[in-house]
């Protein structure tokens, strides 16, 4: 049976989130600053879509939160635990076959 | 203290049947990067007002975010996540709990209680001491 690609364009929040998290810990705003660095302002996104996948994974056991009061504010900070890390494994291999694909695609004789 | 907008946002997740503590975090995040937007504009010369605006432009619309949380059904409640298990287990749970409900009524009165029992306890003795009194008078006559 072929394989669907079902994290193709809801995955990508999270592959970045994990892949970030994974380099160091980190609150909301910090995360948006980082993928608007590391993508150099490729992808815009609505800051806020960020929170419900951060806590969605932090109920998959994917990521953990600690709160931390940080000069009078409370910042969220967000860590990925040892199943973020093997679902980022698999995020990054489903996403290299993805992008493979679509070069392949782009690349054939077929296309202008 | 979130805004009334804030505050709205976080009523919808609840009666969304989100959990309350990931309903009250959400809040609490987008409150705080709101804040953080709204500092860094200010900090590059933008007005309060603007800044306010600038910083919810960029936080997107708070009710696709909150549809977004909604339906995750990994952030609802228990009872929202399994309802035909809920319908069967929160009934015999409450009936199960119901006789200690009069002790967790006194736990939460437990001030009033202790002025009802302090002004009987005043009476009685008052009472007490007027019969003393009585009897003494009685007896010494």
């Amino acid at each position: 049976m072929a394989q669907t690609n079902p994290p193709f364009m809801s995955g990508v929040p999270e592959l970045l989130l994990l892949r970030l998290l994974q380099q160091q810990e980190m609150y909301g705003y910090e995360l948006i600053k980082s993928i608007k660095t590391v993508t150099s302002d490729a992808i815009s996104i609505g800051e806020g879509v960020i929170y419900p996948v951060l806590h969605s994974l932090e109920r998959k056991g994917a990521l953990k939160a600690r709160r931390k009061a940080v000069n009078g504010r409370t910042r969220v900070y967000y860590s990925v635990t040892a199943k973020g890390r093997k679902r980022l494994d698999r995020l990054h291999g489903e996403w290299q076959r993805i992008e493979s694909g679509i070069t392949a695609a782009l690349g054939s004789p077929g296309h202008a | 203290m979130p805004d009334v907008r804030l505050q709205e946002f976080e009523r919808q997740l609840l009666r969304g049947g989100v959990a309350p503590s990931h309903a009250r975090r959400s809040t609490l995040e987008i409150d705080e990067h709101l804040q953080d937007l709204q500092d860094n504009a200010v900090e590059d010369g933008m007005s309060q007002s603007s800044a306010t605006t600038f910083a919810q432009e960029q936080m997107g619309d708070l009710q696709l975010i909150a549809d977004d949380i909604i339906c995750r059904v990994e952030l609802k409640t228990w009872a929202c996540r399994y309802p035909r298990a809920a319908s069967v287990v929160l009934p015999v749970a409450y009936l199960a709990l119901l006789p200690t409900k009069p002790l967790f009524a006194g736990v939460e009165n437990a001030h009033i209680i202790a002025r009802w029992g302090g002004c009987l306890m005043l009476g009685a003795f008052i009472t007490a001491a007027m019969f003393l009194g009585m009897q003494l008078s009685i007896a010494l006559n």
